[in-house]
């Protein structure tokens, strides 16, 4: 009760304060138009402008989920804690991987053991200096640690890890050349520290301060770190989940930077404030089909949907024509793997598909479902252009939008669905992520994929030792997913990113992530 | 005594079925926690193993009972998603609810009643058609396009508050307080507007009473009568209705939190339905419902002083 009075007494002080304060402005209580002749309140003007001093702050769409990196999976979690943690190898804006908390790697002759050298006086954020038996602890936890959330699948190629002299040897079970990408993501952590999820420590150039929970996090520059340091003091994230919300942010001051927009929030910033940087989300955004269920069994509806649906269609009425239209299961950035030609496989011809979906038995064409995440906006938005391309030929198409975890469940872990929108992504730079899970036996096939061409393929690819040899090999996968219309791929999507002008440094990488070090304003 | 240990035990069965009741709705619609937590590259055994460990596996009455035993022993689980103890992360949530709907609350019965009254006196003047409208015109205005309106024009142009950036209560109070009090307005309006539509037409209609002509006729002017007894009389059913109004406005505030960015518990709630986290929907939920439960309370109780024959019924 006292609580109570004192909130309701709190609240009535704080009315008068602003009816006093802030003179004719007070009484405007609906409908407000205010007149230019009126003054400006003083209150506050040096928050008008953006933060002072070298901070800036960024806003992002969704909350961060668990901040221990082993336990963390929402992407947008792993675009900013990429700032905080490193592993033995780290990736480059251009796409390379190359050294970070080890200084070197060396690869036996069979490709069965890599000795990593740890690099001199790499330092944690609590202030303690990298052994070789964090890099173990870590590895270790991240491989077969008792902790089952934080394993991870990639790492099954491990047979043991062992400390050396300021060295770790991992030794693998068959060699395989993507180890290194799948070791990017196990990061160094310091051995048997227990506050990861409330307060993360890793070695990377910015170090953990605060996370208010649906609200904010807080990162600093890491005076210590061994490479080149950040430029910014202070990086805040906010979390904004309403669209309006991040532009009035980004209006008000209160945001500098907000990446992955749409086109219809990007319009309402202006020019001479805001430079919209234009980047790709990296990901397959395609209608993947549940090739086990009918009429998608039937490798002619599949390929008659294909030629039914002009990607470029999609990208001009969802999306204002941003984005790259896609053909396979693979996208430019992965510029090694990425075979173009596939794109234009099937162009639109609306005859073909009828003939096609005749042959097929469905002369009338035939009613199907998109299941799509409604919290995805721009998938809600292709499902809406598909369901007007499919009619030209016939097919009635109901889009029924659910929520994130039903999706997760139904159409993703029990494949209970006809077809689905998503966009597919990689968390290291290997092709196989992108293409392993078409396998048929795969335990994330999640669209029934499945082909014994494609099974023996991919048998040969990941065992391939050669470079070349195994780029061809996925190169073959791509042809075979087009081909066989495994899904109807659509596009990259556009990465939009608004950065208030004076803000320099913004990197794209191939994966999704957001690197701040690289960040800094213009004297 | 009596009618309170009545309350205390409808609060208690309250609380208890509505707990159950959302646990039962997540039984019953798909969504697996173990899914959400892992990501979408977990095998299937390493999701076997953490619904174990999390006892996900249990059956369903199981569960809840173990909740339940948790919650009276002041044990509210720990949060899926963020791996933290669920009371850590709601306590500050819900101190900024709290304000937020105890502020527009103040706002809604400071502003109606008065200008209720006023409304009925100055029935049939030249501009009530424009009261109407202004009336309708805003209770008809969704908080969500009052909050992008106001944080437009006083966050953006006036500069009063900066939208986007709410500080929290320990680093800067007033700039908190401001964001608060916008979003106490947005919430208000529409039942400011529909409060005041009600108490006048309760006045009116009381007004046309057998007791009001008696009393008119024995001398008394219009005014007193209407001062002194017709508000009385019509207070019973605003008060009821404000009760209502302040159930409704912790969950009300939501949309509101999401323009203004205001970290209240209405989009906790959102995010971890979403995110299938089910002991912090759980917390959050049963708070909702003693909140809703308090309200009534509080309006029964006024009315009661209001009206003694409510208290009489009360004690047969």
């Amino acid at each position: 009760m006292k609580k109570r009075i004192l909130a309701v007494s709190l609240a009535l002080v704080m009315i008068v304060m602003l009816f006093t304060g802030c003179g004719s402005n007070g009484t405007q209580t609906a409908a407000p138009s205010p007149s230019p002749e009126e003054e400006a309140p003083s209150a506050a003007p040096e928050k008008s402008e953006r933060a002072s001093g070298n901070e800036v702050s960024i806003g992002i769409a969704q909350d961060f989920d668990s901040l221990d990196p082993d336990h963390m999976t929402a992407a947008g979690t792993k675009e900013v804690l990429f700032n905080v943690f490193e592993g033995l190898v780290k990736p480059t804006a251009a796409g390379d991987i190359v050294p970070a908390v080890a200084s070197s790697v060396e690869k036996s002759e069979d490709g069965l053991q890599y000795t990593f050298t740890l690099r001199e006086g790499v330092k944690f954020h609590n202030g303690e200096t990298v052994t070789a038996d964090d890099v173990v602890y870590s590895i270790e936890r991240r491989w077969n640690g008792e902790d089952t959330a934080a394993q991870l699948p990639a790492l099954g190629v491990i047979e043991s890890v062992e400390a050396g002299d300021n060295s770790v040897t991992i030794t693998l079970t068959e060699p395989s050349n993507e180890f290194l990408a799948s070791i990017m993501t196990a990061y160094i952590l310091p051995k048997d520290y227990a506050d990861q999820e409330t307060s993360p420590c890793g070695t990377g150039p910015y170090k953990f301060v605060s996370r208010e929970v649906q609200d904010n996090l807080v990162l600093e520059r890491f005076a210590d770190y061994w490479g080149e340091p950040g430029h910014l003091d202070k990086v805040t994230f906010r979390i904004l989940e309403n669209a309006e919300g991040l532009v009035l942010g980004l209006q008000s001051g209160a945001l500098d930077l907000v990446a992955h927009m749409t086109t219809d929030q990007t319009m309402q910033l202006d020019e001479k404030e805001f430079t919209i940087a234009e980047g790709s989300m990296n990901l397959v955004q395609a209608l993947y089909l549940n090739n086990a269920e009918k009429p998608f069994d039937d490798v002619r509806v599949r390929q008659a949907l294909c030629y039914a649906v002009d990607k470029q269609a999609v990208i001009d009425l969802a999306f204002d024509g941003y984005g790259t239209p896609l053909g396979t299961s693979m996208f430019p950035s992965f510029s090694k793997y990425y075979d173009d030609s596939l794109t234009d496989y099937y162009q639109q011809d609306l005859a073909k598909a009828k003939e096609l979906l005749a042959e097929a038995g469905y002369p009338d064409g035939f009613d199907m479902t998109i299941t799509v995440p409604s919290n995805y906006t721009p998938h809600v938005n292709t499902a809406t252009v598909l369901v007007e391309l499919l009619r030209e030929v016939g097919i009635n198409v109901t889009v029924q939008p659910v929520d994130w975890g039903t999706w997760l469940q139904d159409v993703y872990t029990d494949r209970k669905f006809q077809s689905t929108i998503t966009g597919l992504t990689s968390d290291n730079m290997t092709a196989r992520k992108l293409l392993d899970r078409f396998a048929s036996t795969a335990h994330n096939n999640f669209t029934n994929y499945s082909n014994e061409e494609y099974d023996e393929i991919f048998a040969q690819a990941i065992a391939a030792t050669d470079d070349a040899e195994q780029v061809g090999l996925y190169k073959q996968l791509e042809k075979n997913l087009t081909e066989n219309a495994a899904n109807v791929y659509l596009q990259d999507m556009a990465d939009l990113v608004a950065v208030r002008n004076g803000l320099q440094g913004l990197t794209f990488y191939p994966l999704y992530v957001l690197d701040v070090s690289a960040l800094s304003w213009a004297a | 005594m009596k009618y309170v240990l009545k309350r205390l035990g409808l609060l208690l069965v309250t609380m208890i079925l509505v707990s159950f009741l959302t646990f039962l709705a997540f039984q019953l619609v798909s969504g697996d926690p173990a899914v959400t937590m892992l990501g979408t590259d977990a095998t299937a055994a390493q999701l076997q193993t953490l619904r174990h460990e999390l006892g996900l596996d249990l059956p369903f009455l199981t569960r809840y009972f173990r909740w339940l035993g948790g919650f009276f022993t002041g044990n509210l689980g720990v949060s899926y998603s963020y791996r933290q103890p669920v009371w850590n992360l709601v306590s500050s949530k819900l101190t900024i609810s709290l304000c937020l709907s105890l502020m527009s609350f103040v706002l809604i019965a400071v502003i109606s009643i008065p200008a209720g009254i006023f409304s009925y006196s100055r029935t049939g003047g030249p501009l009530s058609w424009l009261r109407t409208v202004f009336n309708q015109l805003c209770m008809a205005v969704p908080p969500f396009f009052t909050g992008i309106l106001f944080s437009w024009c006083f966050g953006i142009l006036l500069k009063i508050f900066t939208p986007g950036d709410f500080p929290g209560f320990d680093s800067d109070f007033a700039e908190s307080m401001r964001h608060i009090f916008f979003g106490a307005v947005c919430l208000a309006i529409p039942r400011i507007a529909m409060t005041i539509r009600m108490l006048r037409s309760t006045v009116v209609s009381e007004m046309n009473k057998a007791y009001v002509r008696t009393a008119i006729s024995r001398g008394n002017d219009r005014r007193s009568v209407l001062m002194r007894h017709v508000l009385k009389n019509s207070m019973l059913s605003v008060v009821s209705f404000l009760g209502q109004t302040l159930a409704e406005l912790v969950g009300a505030g939501i949309v509101v939190e999401q323009v203004l960015g205001i970290p209240g518990l209405g989009r906790f709630l959102v995010a971890s339905i979403s995110h299938r986290d089910y002991p912090v929907v759980q917390t959050i939920v049963v708070i909702l419902a003693f909140w809703v439960v308090l309200a009534g309370t509080a309006a029964d109780l006024i009315n009661q002083a209001i009206d003694p024959r409510l208290r009489q019924g009360s004690r047969s």
